[in-house]
């Protein structure tokens, strides 16, 4: 076979396998979910595309058969690592954040970097009746425990 | 709902970028055997009823949610002779098995009250909605409950795959992207095998048989070739269509090329009904997903105590006590006891309820974050798209956020309105659409789906959305398992903890589908019964 025809034809049997292997492992219909990461920086918009879904439009929260922390008045978020550690590793049925962005689509969640935590943290602190003064910087958050998944056994 | 799909985002991916994957496809085939050996492509282990004989005499549980674990248990469990009492944070039955039809209301987490508007019979299921032939426990549960089935149909030929960014936004029928690609592939396998390239991995004898199953398969004509034939338009459809007399003759329809098939990142979509859980015979109830809670209710009837939100589990040697408050009454709590207890409360819910059980359980139940997800439903004034476009159920991908259009499988040809999927979504693209009101997320799903129907704006009627986070009573689609959290956390999350034992979805390998809840919660209540056997004989 030709070198270009030799080519298109690993190219379409690669594509081939690459149906077979890739789509028989999902269970349901999101094969085509946009799993891009999230490309604003502002904390407010990440605040209103990611958090507020939960944790509502002004931080208040919500109850139902359990709840969903309020963000306004919250004293644990006196503690910026409190704060961060959540976002990046999740809480109590909360999605971890700080997965690496090639691991988030085992879970279905987002990977946020380490200067967007730091955004959407300072967003927090400082918004819902919170006025926290100290601000973290994405180097702070860089030094804190990541969560990643090691392979499969 | 369900499992363990990673998207591969095709509408972004670039000729380079499909290169680079391939270079990475041996990986892909290993991921899958991982997952394949985790269970995530795994049968059923439903081996028929369960057989409970022996339960001492006066032996009580307590069952904490009345959804298809919750359920199951409960009608086992009396049949086989044990005191059961379930408790149930909604007004109704089934949990997650649910249908919104026209004149229900939904309260979200945040207060925003929806109320459908669909016409009688008419309705959207929010949480599941097929269920594949070989989750045998659910469906021998719909036939003993006598809830009858209809097919649900995943694989239409006429449906669509749509890329934003492929043949200018226009949707292609699945039948000839499958057509084309096959097609195109199979000529290339054939003039490899022709030209000898294969001669190392394909003996003399297979040749031609490799040949001749290539033509079959590809719809190739005599020299090898996919192009506009008879035969490649049997399989992608006519650019007329044969029919009788004067006007009859066939014009075939021309095949799109390989590289525009292949740039188009539509291939992605021809395996949809590939995957075991997605093969065909699929079945859905008739009327509704809902129908089977609701019947599992009816059947069980005064046993559960709805509208009981469960704040606190105590066990000790003798017994568990949930503490709940009824929420109709806020502010008063009953107690409820029993020797034993199954609680299949989702893992964000019940991270947050006092309960006392040993560290690696409690590890366990905080481990397991929920999926973000979205179902909307949209009622239209006529079904235009049997009327137009001939699509008679099935479901219609697309790279867009709302990613499936799923049209009714149910009532075809009827006159009046119609509801379709308009939109089930994953990842971020649905914490965005958690994040807005109902009636934006509605108003979003419109604005997507009317590039690939464009009748959409004309013909929209009303809406219902639901967002899995504002869910009051899961907070969350279903438990998302990592192959970490699955090494470290599985096991201790199934083993019973003195006297309580989890049962649900998240307590399975089916995750997110109802056949794991059914599935785990016999597992469950067999070893319960065993405990209780083994306690009764002591006593």
């Amino acid at each position: 076979m030709s070198a270009p025809l030799h080519r298109q034809f690993l190219k379409s049997l690669a594509a081939l396998l690459l149906c077979a292997a890739a789509l028989q492992a999902q269970a349901d219909d999101s094969s085509f979910t946009s799993t891009a990461g999230l490309t604003s920086t502002g904390g407010e918009e990440i605040y209103s595309q990611i958090c507020q879904g939960c944790h509502m439009p002004q931080g208040q929260g919500a109850i139902g058969a359990g709840h969903y922390p309020k963000l306004a008045g919250n004293e644990r978020l006196a503690s910026w690592q409190y704060a961060a550690l959540t976002v990046l590793g999740g809480r109590d049925g909360m999605p971890p954040f700080g997965l690496p962005a090639d691991q988030v689509r085992e879970i279905r969640t987002v990977h946020l970097s380490d200067a967007q935590i730091a955004d959407v943290v300072n967003y927090v602190r400082s918004h819902f009746g919170n006025a926290y003064k100290d601000k973290v910087t994405a180097g702070q958050v860089a030094e804190l425990p990541h969560p990643d998944h090691p392979q499969a056994p | 709902m369900s499992g363990a799909g990673y998207g591969l985002g095709f509408g972004l991916m670039s000729r380079r970028e499909l290169f680079r994957m391939i270079g990475l496809t041996a990986g892909a085939a290993a991921m899958f055997q991982a997952m394949d050996s985790l269970g995530f492509a795994g049968e059923s282990p439903y081996q028929g009823p369960i057989d409970l004989q022996g339960a001492p005499k006066g032996a009580s549980v307590l069952i904490l949610g009345a959804g298809m674990a919750g359920m199951t248990a409960a009608y086992e469990l009396r049949n086989a002779g044990y005191k059961v009492q379930v408790l149930e944070y909604n007004g109704r039955a089934g949990g997650r098995n649910w249908s919104l039809r026209g004149g229900d209301s939904y309260t979200e987490l945040g207060g925003l009250t929806q109320r459908c508007e669909f016409d009688k019979d008419l309705y959207i299921n929010p949480g599941p909605w097929r269920i594949p032939y070989h989750h045998r426990g659910m469906l021998s549960y719909c036939k003993r409950l006598g809830v009858p089935l209809e097919a649900f149909v995943q694989v239409n030929y006429n449906a669509y795959l749509h890329s934003s960014r492929a043949f200018g936004g226009k949707p292609q029928r699945y039948r000839e992207v499958k057509a084309d690609y096959q097609g195109h592939v199979a000529e290339l396998l054939a003039k490899a095998t022709q030209q000898n390239a294969l001669d190392a991995m394909v003996s003399k004898e297979d040749r031609e048989k490799l040949l001749e199953s290539l033509r079959g398969w590809g719809a190739l004509d005599k020299d090898f070739t996919y192009g506009p034939s008879e035969a490649s338009s049997d399989r992608r459809g006519y650019a007329k269509e044969p029919g009788g007399g004067l006007t009859a003759r066939p014009v075939p329809s021309k095949p799109v090329g390989l590289s525009e098939v292949l740039d188009s990142g539509l291939w992605q979509g021809i395996p949809s009904g590939d995957s075991f859980d997605m093969q065909t015979a699929l079945f859905q109830p008739v009327g509704g997903m809902g129908r089977v809670g609701e019947a599992f209710g009816r059947e069980l009837g005064t046993l559960i105590r709805y509208n009981a939100k469960v704040t606190d589990i105590r066990q000790d040697e003798h017994g568990v006590t949930a503490t709940y408050e009824d929420r109709n009454a806020p502010g008063t709590t009953f107690k409820a006891s029993a020797d034993w207890c199954l609680c299949t409360i989702p893992l964000p819910v019940l991270a947050e309820i006092p309960m006392n059980v040993g560290p690696d359980l409690s590890a366990a139940i905080r481990a397991v974050p929920y999926a973000s997800a979205i179902k909307v439903g949209l009622q239209f004034k006529r079904r235009f798209w049997e009327e137009d476009e001939h699509i008679y159920g099935g479901i219609s991908y697309t790279d867009l956020p709302i990613t499936n259009i799923g049209y009714p499988n149910t009532g075809y040809h009827s006159g009046g309105k119609g509801v379709l999927l308009g939109a089930y979504i994953w990842g971020l693209n649905a914490m965005e659409f958690t994040s807005m009101t109902p009636q934006q997320r509605v108003q979003k799903a419109l604005e997507y789906g009317s590039q690939i129907h464009p009748q959409y704006l004309k013909e929209f009627d009303n809406g219902v959305a639901v967002a899995w986070h504002r869910s009051p009573f899961t907070m969350g689609c279903y438990g998302m398992w990592s192959a970490d959290a699955r090494a470290r956390h599985y096991d201790n999350l199934c083993q019973i903890d003195g006297r309580i034992a989890l049962a649900g979805e998240h307590v399975s390998f089916l995750g997110g589908w109802q056949e794991g809840a059914v599935t785990s919660s016999l597992d469950a209540i067999g070893r319960l019964h065993q405990r209780a056997v083994a306690q009764g004989a002591k006593a």
